[in-house]
């Protein structure tokens, strides 16, 4: 293995995703309370390359077999999350490691990608209903920790890895069909579930202006500020929504939303640009997986970052409510960062893996 | 572990990857839609959550005596507003705010929840209440300094400054007449709000301050007729009443007093009535007052001598067939006895000597029909009617001041040219404006150029006529002591308005005179409108002339022309208004002392008489805003020099010092 057989053009586009995030990190936090905290992030990303490379040099075949032991260290990790885990922001989802939170959720996606793709990747011509409900099970332990916590936005992550897991392991488009439909169903069962503020949220989104200054807050600012963007955008370090702070977290979860404002639609439209090219680049990697598993492996992480992309993308310009996921590689946080580039890692062992028979 | 299965089949990733090209698209139209179609709007709903616009009021002109003391000046408060659509909790924060602004809680609330974006919450508040509710940090809630008006003498020539509305804007008096120049220029400031509602920038266009007025007024001169004025009307229970001195060489006016005054501080519970200035805005018929223009104009026509004995007819005529009765019954007596006297038959003679042509020419040449321009606002023309209309009888009328109405300031304009040697000056009130610090030296009035009306004999020969009406005719109650003066009474019947014919009741009083004979000094007008009791103009409006000009001539540091019959009382005489308050109406034999008039240095330390055992018990000011400090010293009747602004710090002299009425105080502020 050498230098020039890893996936260039996927590391570089990464790359430059996350420089854009450093610089958008600096300007949106220019002046506030959170000013610095793009160093810090320029620290993760440095270790999130190093720890793409250390995962892209581990065989994948043995991260698959020793997946089991991984999954139950993970799920043994959330509990200690639940009973050990400092309460920040209402939910308990980081434990503190070497002076810095580690949100554990994060990493435990990566072990499910893995989980799962040994489960669906196993030569079948087709999954039963038993073997679906494995897989949810599978997925739904750690997914039900992780809302315990609670932390709704990345217990839904799980799911497009399951999703992706299930339509390339072999199931049925019928069985898919009856999964959506029973999904649909059990909504208004899910909404009993839901705390107070992710109600808020949700009615916040339908109806951003039946409270202006209460739950629709942040999906109100957040389009105000893209639209006030316009085409050319305001300018670096520019937008008047992050200056006078009507934007919340401009440089975490509404981050998107910072650098459509200061840059515009143009802007926005490049930025877009790029995580096209890294998922549609992860989705031609997959098509190279030496065998299924590899290729769910692979999809598991495009699923993921694509869902990440898309839900946030989505809040940010009102098309989904505010769930309080990430934007991989722009927002600011170091465990997002370390988990999308060892998962980037991951896909790169298995391109390597591709020579090896 | 089983041997691997192949690599996923092709068609599931493209459905995957066209679902998320899918995706992307949705995003994309959305994202276009939001910059690029919506961006109109949303720009503008950003602007408005971040910024608004305020007027930054420019720092009001003050108003300067011709001492340059300030009579009318603007103090900085501090006006508080709210932007309702940064309000969430309109009526937990109107609950908080309540209480410290003295406000409707109900009131406060609809107005906080309304869903305008600028509301006012509080406006001219005093900085303590102000700091009180920013102290509360309440989003959406936002102050703006401001300035309100602020009249430091009270009720003190009301009439001629005016008063200010809510918004600063003029609404009497010199305030309105020079409100443009008094205003300037308000200033723009926009200010950036962030998400908590706290202001982080201000861009500013500044505001242009506003000119200052000197008047020709002398606070002291218009305190002394305010003063006089008021104590006549009151035993009289006069409608009203007016008294202006004029300065008869330059046509400056020292002292102009409506009676009664109103607190320009407080005119929005001030009778809509009582507001005007009735000295330039009140017609009235002038009665025998005006026989000074029938005789200076048949002088000046060389028609009659002072000594020429005209016959009086034993107190009646016949002009265009209408029988006219005298006052009383004179036979043949001299000019000077007719204006001595008062003589309507002689005056009616005199005036038929005249014609109606001529008559009419003078009338006119003294100013009477056409304002006088002195610059107060709703100035009146006065009434003379044009020849055309003049009946066969009209000259019989006019000849003693009937079917003309005047103002008072056209009387003493025309009583001034006679003072002054038969030069006509118009009547002015604004000595001079200017902008940016108060000078050191008062400035200078310099009369715009003055036209003859009648020769210096005539007019000598008519001060020579009005003296002697003061020595033994009709205005002998004006006689002064210690000064020479000359004058004309005139006891005008008005009209009944339900009657269309004089009224047996109500008349208006008058007297205009001038002191002392040779070189006036002043010339001064006393109207008393409908005085209860006596009602000949010499009778009521005599003694307020007397007791004027008995306290501003000294004051004036004009010398003494005749010796002082009373030598005057030592200053620090404590009951003098007690007493003058009993004082029967007729000569008045004690003149009244001149207390506290002299100027003061402005600033000065003011050392006041305190061996008077009785008087006032001087409170403690301290910590005390400037408006309750001013209302208190004058309802006890103290003068009051304010230094800064802000809360009470110091006070001289000390609290408990017992002052009598008048003395002056010094309070200190600072914010």
């Amino acid at each position: 293995m050498r230098w020039r057989d890893l996936d260039w053009f996927l590391v570089g586009t990464a790359l430059l995703i996350a420089v854009i995030g450093v610089l958008e990190i600096h300007s949106a936090t220019l002046g506030t309370k959170f000013a610095g905290v793009w160093v810090k992030q320029v620290y993760f990303l440095i270790a999130g390359v190093g720890l793409m490379l250390v995962v892209s040099r581990i065989d994948y075949k043995l991260i698959l077999e020793s997946s089991p032991w991984l999954y139950v260290v993970s799920v043994a990790g959330l509990g200690g999350v639940l009973v050990l885990g400092k309460a920040i922001f209402h939910s308990r989802r980081w434990i503190p490691i070497a002076g810095s939170h580690l949100q554990v959720s994060e990493f435990v996606k990566l072990v499910i990608i893995v989980v799962v793709a040994r489960f669906c990747g196993a030569a079948r011509l087709s999954l039963s209903w038993w073997d679906i409900g494995k897989v949810g099970a599978l997925v739904g332990l750690p997914a039900a920790l992780v809302l315990l916590e609670p932390d709704l936005g990345t217990a839904l992550t799980y799911l497009p890895v399951a999703a992706v897991g299930l339509v390339l392991g072999g199931m049925r488009w019928r069985q898919f069909g009856i999964l959506a439909l029973a999904g649909l169903l059990m909504l208004p069962l899910a909404w009993h579930g839901l705390h107070p503020y992710q109600r808020e949220r949700l009615i916040g989104f339908m109806q951003p202006q039946a409270d202006p200054l209460g739950s629709g807050y942040q999906v109100l600012q957040s389009k105000i500020a893209v639209g006030a963007g316009g085409m050319w955008g305001q300018g670096m370090a520019q937008g008047s929504q992050i200056r006078g702070e009507f934007l919340p977290v401009p440089h975490t979860d509404f981050i998107f939303a910072a650098f459509a404002e200061e840059y515009g639609f143009v802007g926005a439209l490049a930025l877009l640009g790029l995580y096209l090219l890294l998922l549609l680049r992860l989705i031609a990697n997959a098509q190279l997986a030496p065998d299924r598993a590899a290729g769910i492996v692979v999809m598991g992480v495009m699923a993921v970052l694509a869902f990440h992309v898309l839900v946030n993308v989505g809040m940010v310009v009102g098309l989904m409510p505010v769930t309080g996921i990430p934007l991989p590689l722009l927002s600011s946080g170091g465990s997002s960062l370390l988990f999308t580039f060892a998962a980037l890692g991951l896909v790169m062992n298995v391109r390597l893996a591709r020579f090896v028979n | 572990m089983k041997k691997a299965a192949s690599p996923p089949p092709r068609y599931r990733l493209l459905t995957l990857q066209a679902a998320l090209l899918v995706w992307a698209l949705a995003v994309l139209a959305r994202l276009f839609w939001l910059q690029v179609v919506d961006h109109g709007w949303l720009a503008r709903r950003a602007r408005l959550q971040q910024q608004h616009t305020v007027a930054v009021a420019s720092r009001r002109g003050t108003i300067f005596d011709r001492n340059l003391t300030p009579l009318a000046m603007s103090l900085p408060v501090v006006s508080l507003y709210a932007n309702p659509h940064q309000v969430a909790h309109p009526a937990s924060e109107a609950a908080q705010l309540a209480p410290i602004l003295g406000l409707d809680r109900a009131d406060l609330t609809r107005s906080l929840a309304s869903d305008r974006g600028f509301v006012w919450v509080a406006r001219q508040i005093p900085a303590n209440q102000a700091r009180a509710a920013a102290a509360l940090h309440l989003p959406g809630i936002f102050s703006q300094p401001a300035t309100r008006r602020f009249y430091p003498k009270g009720e003190l020539a009301a009439s001629v400054l005016g008063y200010v509305g809510l918004d600063g804007h003029g609404l009497g008096g010199l305030e309105r007449q020079f409100d443009a120049q008094l205003s300037g220029r308000s200033g723009r400031a926009v200010i950036e709000v962030d998400a908590r509602g706290h202001a982080y920038s201000q861009i500013e266009r500044p505001p242009v301050e506003g000119e200052n007025l000197v008047l020709t007024l002398d606070q002291n001169i218009q305190y002394i007729a305010q003063q006089e004025l008021d104590r006549t009307v009151r035993k009289t229970h006069a409608r009203d009443g007016v008294a202006i001195v004029e300065n008869p060489r330059t046509g400056a006016i020292l002292a102009l007093a409506d009676s009664p005054s109103f607190n320009p501080d407080d005119f929005a519970h001030t009778p809509p009535a009582r507001l005007g200035d009735p000295a330039v805005s009140s017609p009235y018929e002038p009665g025998s007052v005006f026989k000074l223009v029938t005789l200076s104009a048949a002088l000046q026509r060389g028609l009659i001598t002072p000594d020429e004995m005209i016959n009086c007819q034993m107190g009646s005529i016949v002009v265009g067939g209408r029988l006219i009765h005298d006052h009383a019954q004179f036979g043949i007596i001299s000019v000077t006895d007719i204006l001595k006297h008062s003589s309507d038959v002689g005056a009616i003679k005199i005036g038929l000597k005249l014609g109606d042509q001529e008559f009419y020419h003078y009338i006119r040449a003294y100013g009477f029909g056409e304002r006088t321009g002195i610059g107060l606002p709703g100035e009146s023309a006065g009434i003379v009617w044009p020849l055309r209309d003049w009946l066969p009888m009209s000259i019989g009328a006019v000849s003693m001041g009937q079917e003309v109405a005047v103002t008072p300031i056209q009387v003493v304009a025309m009583a001034s040219s006679l003072a002054n040697g038969g030069v006509y000056h118009a009547p002015r009130i604004l000595l001079s404006r200017f902008r940016g610090p108060r000078p050191a030296q008062p400035p200078v009035f310099v009369p715009a150029p003055g036209r003859r009306i009648v020769s210096p004999m005539v007019a000598n020969e008519m001060k020579q006529m009005m003296a002697q009406v003061v020595l033994g005719g009709t205005g002998r109650w004006a006689q002064l002591d210690g000064y020479t003066a000359g004058g004309k009474t005139g006891t005008a019947q008005k009209v009944d308005p339900g009657k269309h014919a004089y009224s047996k009741r109500n008349y208006v009083a008058s007297f205009v005179g001038f002191a002392p004979i040779n070189d006036p000094a002043i010339v001064c007008l006393v109207v008393i409108d409908s005085p209860r009791g006596g009602h000949e103009g010499g009778q009521v409006a005599g003694p307020v002339f007397k007791a004027i000009a008995e306290r501003v001539l000294p004051y004036l540091g004009v010398p003494h022309d005749v010796p002082l019959q009373v030598q005057p009382a030592p200053i620090r005489i404590a009951a003098a208004d007690a007493v003058e308050e009993s004082q029967p109406l007729g000569p008045p034999p004690a003149p009244a002392p001149p207390l506290a008039l002299a100027p003061q240095p402005a600033g000065a330390e003011v050392v006041v008489s305190t061996g008077a055992p009785a008087g006032i018990a001087l409170p403690n000011f301290q910590g005390q805003s400037v408006r309750a400090v001013t209302a208190l010293c004058q309802r006890l009747g103290l003068a009051l020099a304010l230094q800064g602004s802000g809360v009470a710090q110091a006070q001289s002299p000390a609290a408990g010092t017992r002052l009598r009425r008048g003395a002056t105080v010094v309070v200190r502020f600072a914010p």
